[in-house]
């Protein structure tokens, strides 16, 4: 193979595999760059007074070392294995949906790549990675350094709710036959909880930096004290995302250390219901805890009071967590490799981190320990002890099978006891700085504070760290160097992943396996608990990858992905870079939506549900984007009346014109139920009438829509003018975005209908486009209501 | 800075709270190590091929009694928990309490005592024995002053106004520092709150409230130099300046300490920082003046005779 055909193999994969390779490689690299960010903090507060680095590269180090760590480390290593062994662990021969798994992966690469160009044109943000506004805002912080920060922010979020769809489709409607729900590996139940994290915590923060976008780049005031804007608003939308995403870090590592311990116990999970129950649990509470995060923001002793309490409850399934995994181990047959120590040193150290995580659930506690040390100390004992243990747990124990190449268990042990030693002496000391009212942040600090002696002593397990990573980097050398002999199943595995070849074929497997149990694999082998093995099922006669239907490669997904990339570079430079973007996008876009317009393999995509993957990946992005207009109009809401200057919604707003346009949106919803109907029966004459009308009627709509805005210009209200202005125009102006959108889907298929290219089996095309067409018509129904008749 | 210190009523509440947790903390976290330890040391190495482990898939009843026990932990955490939390954050102030603004600025505080008629920055003085509020306002970035001694933490937010209500137990210098990364200088911004005896602080309000001393010699020729450059236009000096962006300077040689807690008080800190704020505080809006070596002296020598 030449070196153009390898390269353009992997541009152009959309095999799960490789993607998780993909994702595997990137997340390597930028735990390296996250971590010499770490080890350069750590040596600037060695000792007291010392001037390593200066005061701004040192607040860029902290601000990009979160961030990077957060978003590009840590996230994507779970989405490695995510895409690498889901697919697998479910007996499937991919994701539902493998050009758009592509996709997410290259627009994660555009934002990592953006947000670290950042160091090479010398402005890295330095806002922290939580960037609290107004800090944030142009008037605190001129440079582009923020501008880097949440415009690549934003490209990570629409990477990671993308491949959030894409997950929980295939979880739910790609499972082999007879895995039901409550038979899935704990793995893949994790992944599934964390999907839905992600499309529903995501958006939040997304609205949340498209407004200090907004306030940064067009001058409106989200984020303006002056102008009436509260910077609670900020810190609750942050945080809204911020504490889901906590649970989206580390329940893929439980995910794996439930499927580690009982492979290395050599018997079943305990109570593992209950470890999925308490997963479900962990990420609902998560949705409700977010405020304990501003227990010193001054939200007053009621909601400090509630969120104290939730908080506390969410350590109720996390302790029983702990407990089942203790007693999976109790009684079995432990085997020390590697990947074991991994787990039970996540039980260790995840457990001092829960419960200095129950210390500043009390809200009084917390006003002693919030921003202090003691805090950095708790999270990285949840992060690297919990999340980052996990993960190496899975890296020891999956490695096999993603290379077909062992990791040496000897050296492997030896970087295990270097982390785990190096990792406590880094971080439990900082609990003693916390104690000691160390803030967090801050780039020096002075002799007479008394915190040399311990920050010495945090600096020299840092660097232990930093080896440990260096010894696991040797580990993966020597064993790539080494010829792929791996066995299917080294460990004795318990589920569907080690039934096939280590790397596994391109197809995954020659049959899809049967699914008798939970650890369905290990029943094969060892029978039920009457020993019972069940009868082997005969191949059928074509096995093999003969007829297996792969997707074929595509290089929309590149595409797509660099459009998107280069549409947020042009916002740091030129305009015209912002539309050659957007332009490559939507060319992409359509050039990746009719790729397979007539291939006959792509026409039914029907799964466990019995639902089309399309539809349920429509109803689930419907779902992420509830929360991204309720958190717009939820804004809207708590600015109202806040304007300190007129002109005021109830001098303005035309509420007799706009409930004609809304009439017109909601017969534009009719229309569309008549076009799906007359698609479906094949009557091409009404399909076009109706397609047509609802085009028409969506462009209507917009009509009404500019001519609002131009009339409310005239009249003296803008984005810049006040509260009510930024708020209304960017919460309408984001609802007329989704209905062009909209409006162009529809013309697109009108189009192919015209050209005799919609046929009865292009419904499902159809109906997701009008599923949408929906949702944007009842978001409108809302908006109107709260924004024009409720006064 | 200790937080397991406390200094006032406030914070023995928050330290009460504190010991509860911290020994619920320690039983749970001795009880899951030592089962995490025995279980290791029993079951480790049994050799993988021969008869299998037991395999039990669960136990109901194990499972009901684990998941209540860590709920009774956290009742009496909680319990203490929402008594501090009403306890110490009351709508209403206490009456006879003295109230000071708190204003957080990239990198410095403002105090003002509103009954008293004083304003001061950086050092904050309070009597022993009487209730404080502490009302936070921000105008510019959020900030968050924390004294983890007498008063925890509470964030200063431009637009809000926050409140920390406590009374000082014993006289003495206590540190703080702002705990909300807020910029370049956030490392920069430390303060002391000085707990007097009621004849002390009656004492230090009325050396405040008077006027600003007349100098003579060098200072009285450092005097005519800060009068004469852009020092004017930021600082107060009654009588002779009224700028008001940066601290007052009225009674600065009253002060322990200069820049936001940075170093001593003395006319030798004093005249570097004149000459070259810009160095020794990144970020800070405060120029470099271009004052020789001499002038700088003269105008320490100025700015440490306003006691």
């Amino acid at each position: 193979m030449t070196r153009a055909a390898y390269l353009r193999g992997w541009l152009t994969t959309v095999d799960h595999k490789r993607i998780g390779l993909l994702y595997l490689g990137s997340a390597i690299f930028f735990l390296l760059v996250g971590g010499l960010e770490a080890l350069l903090i750590r040596a600037q507060l060695l000792q007291p007074n010392l001037a390593l680095v200066s005061p701004d590269t040192y607040n860029a180090l902290f601000t990009m070392h979160g961030t990077t760590m957060i978003f590009l480390a840590v996230m994507p290593l779970g989405n490695a294995f995510f895409n690498y062994m889901v697919p697998l662990m479910i007996g499937a021969r991919d994701v539902a949906f493998p050009r758009l798994n592509a996709l997410s992966y290259w627009i994660f690469l555009a934002g990592a790549l953006l947000l670290n160009a950042s160091w090479l044109v010398g402005t890295p943000p330095d806002a922290g990675w939580f960037g609290y506004a107004n800090l944030t805002t142009r008037q605190f912080s001129a440079g582009p350094n923020v501008d880097f920060w949440m415009l690549s922010l934003q490209v990570l979020g629409v990477s990671s709710v993308i491949a959030a769809v894409n997950f929980i489709v295939t979880i739910l409607n790609m499972r082999a036959p007879g895995m039901t729900l409550m038979r899935m590996p704990v793995f893949v139940w994790m992944t599934l909880v964390v999907q839905f994290l992600v499309a529903l915590a995501f958006p939040p923060i997304t609205v949340g930096l498209i407004f200090l976008m907004f306030d940064r780049f067009f001058g409106t005031h989200f984020y303006n004290v002056a102008a009436g804007g509260d910077l609670h608003l900020w810190q609750h939308l942050f945080w809204i995302f911020g504490h889901p995403e906590v649970y989206i870090l580390i329940l893929p590592a439980f995910g794996i250390v439930s499927e580690v311990l009982p492979t290395f116990s050599r018997k079943p999970l305990f109570g593992a219901p209950v470890v999925i129950y308490s997963g479900v649990l962990i990420g609902f509470f998560g949705f409700g805890v977010w405020s304990h995060h501003m227990f010193a923001a001054g939200m007053g002793p009621v909601a400090d009071a509630a969120f104290a309490i939730a908080t506390m409850l969410i350590a109720i399934p996390t302790g029983v967590k702990i407990f089942n995994w203790l007693a999976t181990m109790w009684g079995g047959h432990l085997q020390p490799t590697v990947a074991f120590h991994y787990a039970a040193g996540l039980i260790a150290l995840f457990t001092i981190g829960g419960l200095s995580g129950v210390m500043h659930a009390s809200p009084p506690v917390d006003l002693q320990q919030h921003d202090t040390y003691f805090v950095v100390a708790h999270m990285h004992y949840v992060m690297i002890g919990g999340s980052l243990f996990g993960l190496f747990a899975g890296l020891y124990y999956w490695w096999p099978k993603m290379t077909g190449r062992l990791l040496d268990e000897r050296l492997g042990k030896a970087q295990f006891w270097l982390l785990f030693a190096g990792f406590n002496v880094a971080f439990f000391p900082q609990h003693f700085l916390g104690a000691m009212g160390m803030p967090r942040r801050i780039y020096t600090y002075n002799e007479g504070a008394g915190w040399g002696l311990w920050n010495f002593v945090s600096t020299m397990g840092a660097f232990g760290i930093g080896l440990s990573v260096l010894l696991f980097l040797v580990i993966v050398a020597r064993a790539m160097r080494a010829p792929a002999a791996a066995p299917a199943d080294p460990w004795d595995g318990r589920t569907l992943e080690w039934r096939t070849s280590s790397p596994p074929p391109e197809h995954n497997f020659d049959v899809i396996p049967p699914v008798y149990s939970r650890d369905t694999f290990w029943r094969e082998k060892y029978g039920d608990r009457h020993g019972r093995t069940p009868p082997p099922r005969p191949d059928p006669p074509h096995a093999g990858a003969h007829g297996i239907h792969l997707p074929s490669p595509s290089l929309w997904p590149v595409v797509v992905a660099l459009g998107i990339g280069v549409a947020a570079a042009g916002a740091l430079t030129h305009v015209a870079i912002v539309v050659l973007g957007v332009a490559v996008t939507f060319v992409g876009a359509f050039a990746f939506a009719l790729e397979h317009h007539r291939n006959p393999a792509h026409a039914r995509q029907d799964g466990n549900l019995d639902t089309d993957h399309r539809k349920l990946a429509m109803w689930v992005f419907l779902g992420s984007e509830c929360f991204f207009f309720g958190t717009m109009i939820a804004t809207y809401m708590a600015y109202r009346g806040r304007s300190v200057i007129g002109p005021y919604p109830e001098e303005i707003l035309n509420i007799p014109l706009t409930t004609l346009s809304t009439f017109d949106l909601l017969m534009s919803s009719l229309l569309m139920v008549l076009a799906l109907a007359a698609v479906q029966r094949g009557d091409r004459r009404q399909s076009r009438l109706w397609l047509a009308g609802t085009v028409f009627f969506g462009l209507i709509f917009l009509g009404f829509q500019a001519y609002e805005f131009i009339h409310f210009v005239h009249e003296g209200l803008t984005l810049q003018t006040n509260l009510f202005g930024s708020t209304f125009f960017v919460l309408t102006g984001f609802h007329g975005a989704h209905v062009t959108l909209g409006v162009a889907w529809l013309a697109a298929l009108l189009v192919l209908d015209l050209r005799g290219q919609l046929t009865v089996a292009d419904a499902p095309k159809v109906e997701i486009a009008g599923l949408y067409w929906h949702f944007v018509d009842i978001v409108w129904i809302a908006i109107f209501t709260l924004l024009y008749l409720i006064p | 800075m200790s937080t397991l210190v406390a200094r006032s009523d406030l914070n023995r509440s928050i330290l009460h709270v504190y010991t509860i947790i911290t020994w619920a903390t320690v039983v749970i976290g001795v009880i899951v190590f030592a089962a995490l330890g025995w279980i290791l040391l029993r079951y480790r190495s049994r050799p993988a091929g021969g008869a299998l482990p037991p395999q039990t898939r669960g136990h109901t009843l194990l499972e009901i009694a684990w998941t209540i026990a860590p709920a009774l932990v956290l009742l009496v955490i909680a319990i203490p928990t929402l008594q501090v939390i009403f306890r110490t954050q009351q709508a209403v102030t206490p009456s006879g309490a003295l109230q000071v603004t708190v204003r957080g600025y990239q990198w410095w505080w403002e105090f003002h005592y509103p009954t008293l008629d004083v304003l001061t920055a950086n050092e904050v003085h309070i009597p022993v024995g009487r209730t404080i509020e502490f009302r936070l306002e921000g105008p510019d970035v959020i900030h968050s002053f924390f004294v983890p001694q007498l008063a925890a933490k509470r964030d200063v937010v431009p637009g809000r106004v926050n409140f920390i209500t406590f009374t000082a137990d014993q006289p003495g210098e206590y540190w703080g520092q702002c705990a909300e990364f807020c910029g370049l200088s956030h490392a920069n911004m430390a303060l002391r709150v000085i707990v007097d005896t009621p004849e002390d602080f009656e004492r230090w309000v009325a050396a405040q409230r008077a006027p600003a001393v007349e100098p003579a010699g060098d200072a009285a020729r450092g005097k005519e130099i800060y009068a004469r450059s852009a020092c004017v236009g930021c600082h107060t000096i009654t009588g002779v300046s009224a700028g008001v962006l940066g601290p007052t300077l009225t009674h600065f040689g009253s002060r322990g300490t200069i820049a936001a807690g940075m170093w001593p008080n003395t006319p030798d800190n004093v005249a570097a920082w004149v000459r070259d704020p810009q160095g020794l505080k990144p970020g800070v809006k405060m120029p470099n003046l271009g004052l020789t070596p001499e002038q700088a002296r003269d105008v320490a020598a100025y700015l440490s005779a306003l006691k």
